[in-house]
């Protein structure tokens, strides 16, 4: 077994977190590994890259090589684009749609998200505002790390234990809001999985996924398979239309109206 | 022992502290700082007894750490690779002296130029100065050469140097730890003449260190780590070193059992194994992370024709920036992996600089700066330093025309003014200005030379992670006033927006004052805010005494 890692985004969003986060988890089920990061000069607003590579087997290289990486994390969606050379072709991409601009260049979001959002396997949750109504929006991070976690060698629970374990001594609310946003990724991660699975267009589950309010467990099956028929139909156009209509996240009701915002 | 999850910088840091060292001295600098960092809070968890501290610079780091051998105990001093420039004098001289208690020299390379203004190879350094180096490739490696560096270097009273180089300082791994050794009783040395380098016992300790060399490459010769493994028949064959090593079998995988193979780690090189090795091959492919050191010496710069030797200096491998597993295949005829291709990529990929903090002090002093500048019309250069404000020179503010090395602006300045240029302008920071910007200062401040020095006093050292400086706020005052500028032109800014019009002003009385100013923009880093406070909490009170 070999998982190669990127896991980016910018200076102050939390990439060294959620790369603590998974060396503890990997440490402790009996797997190898290598973490870079990047400190000093480039911290400073500037992109953040750490590469973590796990494995059974003794591991050589802390360099992720061209397109070896399994599945690329980005807590900031322009960053994530850096990295895609290092993608296996059918590698996973998760990352978070709402963008950091600090640079005056910054790609209008429509542009972004159209090279985006045709990656064929892609996971892409709003972890910013998810993470908001977690408990708090530092949790982004945390967010993204459990979109990607269903397509990670790791268990949930494991991966719970060392979040809870990062944030101890920030207290209880703390713990328990990177624990629910968390949660809130891996829900959006398992959505979008059986949409994908049932053969709905990527960049419609992309504009879906990245515009719902996930609870911090999965979506009930019924809901799930609603918003699929909904997704295969001819209604598909005009059911993403009506959910971008909406500036808030949209909350997954079962049999309820499009329009029951959070 | 348990295992833990160490960055190759910590790997070091537990090594040096298992290694039973009585102190250990640094000085800031990416990609080393984790170093000293790491035993100063494992020392403290842990409640040890090790002294040191951030230093004032590399040359006082390691002069202090030749003071902790002088008396029989081991000493760790860590710095980046061109922190061993500034520290050149002591290292060259202790090669000579030698050392008595344990000495190791951390010295964290930077190819590519991450953090750093240049990639320059401290195996060079070692092999000027005529010292063992030794190269790990892994954060074991980190650990156990740590470890052995101290006994090396104890046994042949001879300071050692380790080598790291980002990727590695950088990259966390499991590491397993070796039981403890207790630290060095007390021991001064005896004899005076060997510390005291005189010319006529100087010209003894020479002989001396040429006379080490044998043990020195003998060592190597013997070290597990320098594994020399020939295959059947002459075929190809690859010497590989340092970080190399460890992308190059990530490169090759199974085929390296297709190649002659000699990993090497210590230095000086063990010829014996490389003519071995030389003698068994058609062909020899070098890879070294760094410059072409190897290849350089082996081919005796492209000389030597008995065999094509491949690597950095014939063009097979990139010359500049650090190697890695897919700059190396091409080299041995293997091709990288496909990749996820995105249509558009190109048009919406755009960079991301790092940049200076939001209601960063710099900012605000760079706005006032170069809107008294731009009163001035063109022409005006303003000499940079190293630090967060070195960001100075990009967008928006584009407000510095120069950076060369740790305390260069003041020095660039007077020369500048000296060649005609008016005004001569500098920037540095807190930090820095201790670290190597005070002897510039006392040079303009005899003369009174007509720069106008820029002195950010931000109370923290914090490109770096956030260390304290060793003067602040009115401590900088009278810094400068005892170096000789007079208190009239050392004057006193605060860079914030509503301020920006006193600023300007000041500046602008200043510049129409033919001499020298020193002029203290003053105001708390906005990052390390928490940090500073605590600092502050502790400073010393110096007491004035009458004389």
């Amino acid at each position: 077994m070999n998982l190669d890692l990127v896991i980016c985004g910018v200076g102050g969003q939390g990439v060294l977190s959620i790369a603590w986060v998974l060396d503890h988890a990997a440490h402790e089920a009996g797997l190898h590994l290598q973490q870079s990061e990047v400190h000093g000069m480039a911290q400073r607003g500037g992109a953040v890259s750490a590469f973590l590579r796990i494995s059974d087997r003794p591991i050589a290289s802390v360099l992720i090589g061209q397109g070896s990486a399994d599945v690329l994390m980005s807590v900031e969606p322009l960053e994530v684009l850096r990295y895609t050379q290092l993608l296996k072709p059918d590698g996973w991409i998760v990352s978070d749609v709402t963008p950091m601009v600090n640079v005056p260049n910054y790609p209008a979001m429509a542009d972004l998200t159209r090279v985006l959002f045709a990656a064929p396997r892609l996971v892409a949750v709003d972890a910013t505002r998810l993470a908001q109504k977690a408990g708090t929006i530092k949790a982004q991070n945390m967010t993204v790390l459990g979109a990607a976690a269903m397509h990670l060698p790791l268990s949930t629970a494991v991966l719970e234990k060392h979040i809870a374990a990062l944030f101890e001594r920030k207290g209880e609310r703390i713990v328990n809001a990177n624990l629910h946003a968390f949660r809130k990724g891996d829900s959006a991660s398992r959505f979008t999985q059986t949409l994908l699975d049932a053969g709905v267009p990527g960049p419609l589950v992309a504009q879906v996924v990245s515009h719902i309010h996930f609870p911090p467990h999965p979506v009930a099956t019924d809901v799930v398979q609603e918003w699929q028929q909904r997704l295969l139909s001819d209604q598909a156009v005009s059911a993403v239309e009506e959910l971008l209509a909406h500036e808030e996240l949209t909350r997954l009701q079962p049999h309820a109206d499009l329009a029951a915002t959070v | 022992m348990t295992d833990l999850i160490l960055l190759g910088d910590e790997a070091v840091a537990r090594a040096a502290i298992d290694a039973g060292i009585t102190a250990a001295y640094a000085y800031p600098g990416t990609p080393s700082t984790e170093i000293y960092q790491s035993i100063a809070e494992h020392a403290k968890a842990e409640g040890l007894p090790i002294r040191g501290f951030w230093s004032a610079n590399e040359k006082v780091a390691l002069e202090e750490a030749v003071g902790v051998s002088y008396a029989g105990c081991r000493a760790l001093v860590s710095m980046k690779h061109v922190g061993l420039n500034v520290a050149a004098d002591p290292f060259m001289n202790l090669a000579i002296s030698g050392v008595h208690g344990g000495l190791v020299i951390v010295v964290a390379d930077d190819p590519s130029m991450h953090s750093s203004q240049n990639e320059q190879d401290s195996r060079y350094f070692a092999d000027f100065a005529m010292v063992p180096c030794l190269e790990p490739a892994s954060q074991q490696e980190c650990y156990d050469m740590t470890r052995a560096a101290f006994e090396l270097s104890e046994r042949m009273q001879i300071p050692v140097l380790l080598r790291l180089v980002t990727r590695l300082a950088h990259s966390r791994s499991q590491v397993q730890l070796a039981p403890a050794r207790r630290p060095n009783a007390l021991n001064y040395v005896a004899d005076p003449s060997r510390f005291t380098l005189i010319p006529a016992n100087a010209r003894r300790a020479y002989v001396d260190l040429i006379g080490k060399q044998a043990a020195l490459t003998s060592y190597s010769e013997q070290h597990a780590y320098n594994t020399l493994m020939l295959r059947e028949g002459r075929r190809p064959g690859i010497l590989v070193s340092g970080m190399a090593w460890s992308y190059l079998q990530e490169a090759l995988g199974d085929k390296l059992a297709d190649y002659h193979l000699l990993r090497v780690a210590t230095y000086p090189l063990p010829l014996k194994k490389i003519r071995r090795l030389m003698d068994q091959s058609t062909e020899l492919f070098v890879v070294e992370e760094g410059y072409p050191l190897i290849e350089r010496f082996i081919s005796a710069l492209g000389l030597m024709q008995e065999l094509p030797i491949r690597g950095k200096l014939s063009g097979d491998l990139p010359r500049t920036g650090e190697l890695s597993q897919d700059l190396i295949k091409p080299c041995f005829g293997l091709s990288v992996a496909p990749t996820l291709q995105l249509e558009g990529l190109a048009q919406v990929l755009v960079g991301r600089p790092p940049q200076l903090c939001d209601k960063c002090p710099h900012s605000d002093a760079y706005i006032a700066i170069k809107e008294v500048l731009a009163e001035l019309g063109t022409g005006v250069r303003v000499m940079g330093d190293i630090g967060c404000y070195t960001l100075g020179y990009l967008e928006p503010h584009q407000a510095i025309h120069a950076c060369l090395c740790m305390g260069a602006s003041i020095g660039m300045a007077i020369g500048a003014a000296h060649a005609g240029v008016k005004p001569s302008l500098c920037v540095i920071g807190d930090g820095t200005f201790t670290h190597s910007g005070m002897a510039p200062l006392m040079d303009a401040a005899r003369e009174n030379t007509n720069i106008k020095v820029f002195i950010l006093d931000n109370s923290i050292v914090a490109m770096t992670g956030g260390q304290p400086t060793m003067v602040t706020d009115d401590e900088v005052v009278n810094l400068v006033a005892g170096l000789g500028v007079p208190r009239a032109h050392i004057r006193i800014v605060e860079p914030t927006a509503h301020k920006k019009h006193q600023t300007v002003a000041t500046i602008r009385e200043e510049l129409a004052y033919d001499g020298l100013s020193v002029i203290v923009s003053r105001r708390a880093c906005v990052t390390y805010a928490k940090e500073i406070k605590e600092i502050k909490s502790h400073r010393r009170e110096i007491p004035v005494v009458a004389a």
